[in-house]
């Protein structure tokens, strides 16, 4: 017979190494799949200044390695394999990855989740070639270039905030008339001189000679259409949950969010959804923690009543 | 045993070596290609016998960088005698390195 975990975590974000870590401390025998490294998107955050314990800040690619040494000190394991699929009403619960067949008698979801991407044509060709999704990662490509942001949350703010400081100038496209952002980032942005507003406006097409030259935008009162000469475009409208998986097995939101309360339990008895995976107000690095947490205290009553 | 970063020269001396070589471009600021750091030491571990697993850190490469047309990072490439037989920019998981390896080299 194969051998069946407590527990497996699918996915080595906060929220994973964090249940990852209660659980072993528990005495749980835990395995975390993770596909590439630990952190999750956290991992591709320059600076978090928001964790507690912090006080100069911390990047998240170091925070997610010393979560995944604080759950392994106590026995975690952590497997570097892509999840295929997921059967969870099994008993014990299935998962298939591209290096064999995982079995546990709970399964956590810390799945995380991605950035939504524009939808226009040729955008993912021109991935690497002018379309970037994080500006922290890709943003000194742009020194003394003109490039064009799109979106208005407190992402897209923070993105813009760090273009204006590498590129010669930013023109932040926006489908709204007011940035959606906290009110915190708006004095800075608005000070920034090369940084530009295109409001009411959405990108229609990429306009490129194998590279970005380009972006076609539309104003969605007006419907007049503009071309804006750019040598790059950040896109940061937004996320969407890893859920395509669970899709047919767990209760999903419209967006696509599992439905789970802050117990983390989810329709089904013994799958668990810990942080951005999961329908919530906040979606932070504390708050997948603490999800974490609670998500192998409700994974032990579980266990308990299994037998 | 990390992966060892070379510069121009032992690129080049790496290339008349027959094994096919596996290299990650890379700089320190690139948040991604530190994520695929620990994907990278496994597979340096596992395919060590079949290829040379190296890194190049364009910034203190840029020349050779430019030569190989690397204009995104991290992009891995494949070579063979000199010549790149396939590249990937930004693999999204280990299982996508394992798939560009063994479909680029038909293992």
């Amino acid at each position: 017979m194969a051998h069946v975990y407590d527990m497996v975590i699918v996915g080595g974000g906060p929220g994973g190494y964090t249940a990852a870590m209660y659980a072993a401390r528990a005495g749980l025998d835990a395995v975390v799949l993770e596909k590439l490294s630990a952190g999750g998107q956290m991992a591709l955050t320059h600076q978090i200044d928001n964790y507690p314990g912090f006080p100069e800040g911390i990047d998240g690619f170091t925070l997610g390695e010393q979560m995944q040494s604080g759950a392994e000190r106590f026995g975690a394991k952590t497997e570097l394999v892509e999840v295929l699929s997921l059967d969870l009403n099994a008993q014990p619960k299935v998962v298939q990855t591209s290096e064999g067949t995982f079995y546990g008698k709970t399964v956590l979801l810390a799945t995380g989740a991605s950035p939504r991407t524009l939808g226009v044509p040729g955008e993912r060709e021109l991935i690497g070639r002018g379309v970037n999704y994080c500006a922290a990662c890709d943003g000194m490509f742009y020194r003394g270039k003109t490039v064009v942001i799109v979106g208005g949350g407190n992402t897209a703010a923070a993105e813009a905030m760090v273009l204006s400081r590498i590129a010669k100038k930013v023109i932040l496209v926006h489908r709204r008339d007011t940035l959606r952002a906290t009110k915190i980032y708006h004095e800075p942005l608005m000070k920034a001189e090369n940084l530009e507003f295109c409001w009411n406006s959405v990108v229609t097409e990429l306009l490129s000679d194998g590279k970005v030259t380009g972006v076609k935008l539309k104003n969605v009162q007006t419907g007049q259409e503009t071309v804006v000469p750019c040598d790059g475009v950040f896109v940061s409208v937004g996320r969407k949950p890893a859920t395509e998986l669970v899709q047919g097995q767990l209760n999903l939101d419209d967006s696509g969010y599992v439905v789970a309360d802050e117990s983390t339990r989810t329709s089904i008895p013994g799958v668990f959804a810990v942080g951005d995976v999961r329908t919530k107000a906040l979606r932070q690095v504390v708050t997948a923690v603490a999800d974490g947490a609670v998500a192998v205290h409700y994974a032990e009553e579980y266990l308990t009543e299994l037998g | 045993m990390a992966t060892k970063n070379i510069n121009k020269e032992e690129f080049y001396a790496l290339q008349e070596g027959g094994k096919p070589v596996l290299v990650d471009f890379w700089a320190p600021w690139c948040s991604y290609c530190r994520r695929i750091g620990p994907a990278y030491e496994k597979i340096a571990e596992q395919y060590g016998e079949t290829l040379d697993v190296v890194k190049v850190n364009i910034d203190e490469e840029p020349q050779l960088a430019q030569a190989e047309q690397i204009e995104v990072i991290p992009t891995l490439v494949i070579y063979q005698s000199g010549q790149a037989l396939g590249s990937v920019v930004a693999p999204e998981s280990k299982a996508a390195i394992d798939g560009f390896i063994r479909q680029t080299l038909n293992l």
